[in-house]
């Protein structure tokens, strides 16, 4: 359950970003797998550096090489 | 300390400085017209272009709410976060409950408040709170929509640009504080020889004029009417002197005579009638005396203009026939001829007893240096544009040319008039006249036919300039 602005206040921290998380890497990672171009160059070497990011702590980069990867495999990049 | 306050207090109420001070206002006024151009044009024009794209993105997806709904709302907001390479965009789709849907966001923010459609607010993201700007939109049945950017980067592009223009408006200031003591001084400067003249006139040396520089600018003609202006007012206190010494040296020799007739008839015989022959002489010595200040007293008026209001349209003709008539009988006692020649009317606008007073006395003048039998001639006429011209010719024998600019002059008598009777105030006041009236008086040779040795022609011309 996410709050309102009315309910919230002003005391509470403010909202979070989720899309820099190991999670969010995760979903895209599946994303990626259901694209048809996600086997081939360079979709598929970016989708392995981003994860090998992700997974070394470097989520952020990661996520940016991931996104880069769905766009090659979607063919706009 | 008093002096130190009063030099400020003049520092502070000079033009100098007020000019200064309004060129300071001017080039900061300028500068800040500048700034606010340059802010609109860059940081302005970011924040614009982030609001396009942002309400444009809204607007897809609400087109895509009504064609499919939430799920596929969803679908385009993962689809967009998967796609966004520089990692800025955010999302958040909540449905009534206050769940989220979709997006990027772990709640609704917080900083964005009920009813308004843009915000700016903060949000955390790897830990460190960051700006971001949010477009709002309600989707129907309690659904909500968040689209937002991170706008950090632009954030502190608008830093650096502010940072700049701070330097900038800082070195403007220096500049025009700058500028406006050069501008002060250089005033200052300029205006130091007519102050430093006008100081040496007010101690009393007239002699000092205001020293010109060869660029020939604003101050340098003030200088020149300044001068002007000095070399006038030196003529005017010349001319003053001039006529207190004439006054005093023409005016003793009758008071003198008189008193001598006066003090020979105290010591003389106590013979009545010689007494009163005594006291008639003095009495007529002392009328004498006493018209040369009326005439000085006519020519001041004259001069001064001040008989201008009394001004009226007259006929010149009948009046100049009346003068040449009075003057006829003179002439005629003396053996001479007046001749007249006169239109019949002569229509201007003047002082009548005035301009009467100088015709009489170019025709007294004339007459009494004319010969015994000699010819004296009176003429009128109208010249162009409404002015006219009246001249007396006489049979004399004429004026120098060199004594012919002075004749104006009060109390003057040319060398070979001097045993011919008379004040020297006769032409000085129908050049007065003639001014007055707009005109002026030229003396020449009369036409020789008149057969003078050469004669005298005294013309006055009058009307408007």
């Amino acid at each position: 359950m996410l709050g309102t602005p009315a309910a919230l206040g002003g005391v509470e921290p403010p909202a979070r970003v989720t899309s820099d998380s190991k999670e969010y890497c995760t979903e895209l990672a599946v994303r990626l797998a259901a694209l048809p171009g996600s086997r081939e160059e360079p979709a598929r070497s970016l989708a392995a550096d981003g994860i090998h990011l992700c997974e070394t702590g470097h989520t952020r980069t990661g996520v940016a090489k991931l996104r880069r990867a769905i766009r090659a495999a979607r063919g706009g990049d | 300390m008093p002096g130190t306050l009063e030099a400020l207090l003049r520092f502070l109420r000079s033009a100098g400085f007020r000019f200064a001070v309004r060129f300071a206002l001017i080039f900061i006024g300028a500068t800040a017209v500048f700034a606010l151009v340059f802010w609109y044009a860059t940081a302005g024009s970011l924040d614009r272009q982030t609001d396009a794209a942002l309400r444009t993105d809204a607007l897809s997806l609400v087109e895509r709410w009504r064609e499919a709904g939430s799920a596929a709302v969803a679908e385009a907001i993962g689809e967009r976060l998967a796609s966004d390479v520089e990692g800025n965009s955010i999302y958040l789709l909540i449905n009534p409950e206050g769940r989220r849907l979709a997006g990027n966001l772990d709640r609704w923010p917080q900083g964005v408040p009920a009813g308004t459609d843009w915000a700016f607010d903060t949000v955390q993201r790897d830990g460190l709170t960051t700006e971001a700007r949010l477009n709002v939109m309600e989707l129907g049945n309690g659904y909500r929509l968040a689209v937002g950017r991170d706008v950090t980067e632009k954030q502190r592009l608008r830093d650096l640009l502010a940072e700049g223009i701070a330097w900038s408006a800082f070195a403007a200031l220096i500049f025009a504080v700058t500028g406006a003591a050069v501008l002060r001084r250089a005033l200052e400067q300029r205006l130091l020889p007519a102050a430093q003249t006008a100081e040496a006139i007010a101690s009393g040396d007239l002699s000092h004029r205001v020293p010109l520089s060869p660029r020939n600018d604003e101050f340098d003609r003030l200088g020149q009417s300044m001068n002007a202006m000095l070399d006038r007012i030196d003529r005017l206190m010349e001319g003053i002197r001039g006529v207190s010494d004439s006054i005093a040296h023409d005016l003793r020799t009758p008071i003198a005579r008189a008193r001598a007739k006066l003090e020979e008839a105290v010591v003389g015989p106590d013979d009545p009638e010689t007494l009163r022959a005594a006291m008639e002489r003095g009495i007529t010595d002392l009328d004498n005396i006493t018209r040369v200040f009326e005439a000085l007293l006519r020519i001041a008026e004259a001069e001064a203009g001040s008989r201008r209001a009394a001004f009226a349209p007259i006929d010149l003709a009948p009046v100049l026939a009346d003068v040449a008539e009075f003057y006829g009988v003179v002439a005629e006692s003396r053996g001479q001829s007046l001749e007249t020649d006169l239109p019949a009317a002569l229509e201007t606008v003047g002082d009548r007893d005035l301009l009467a007073q100088a015709a009489g006395n170019l025709i007294d003048n004339a007459l009494k240096f004319a010969p015994e039998g000699g010819r004296v001639r009176l003429t009128a006429r109208a010249l162009p544009r409404e002015r006219i011209e009246i001249a007396v010719e006489d049979s004399g024998p004429g004026l120098a040319p060199e004594d012919r600019a002075r004749a104006g002059t009060r109390f003057f008598r040319a060398d070979s008039s001097r045993a011919t009777p008379g004040s020297g105030l006769g032409l000085s006041l129908v050049q007065a006249v003639a001014r007055l009236h707009g005109g002026d008086l030229v003396l020449e040779d009369a036409p020789e036919e008149l057969g003078g040795t050469p004669g005298l022609r005294a013309t006055i011309r009058i009307g408007p300039a």
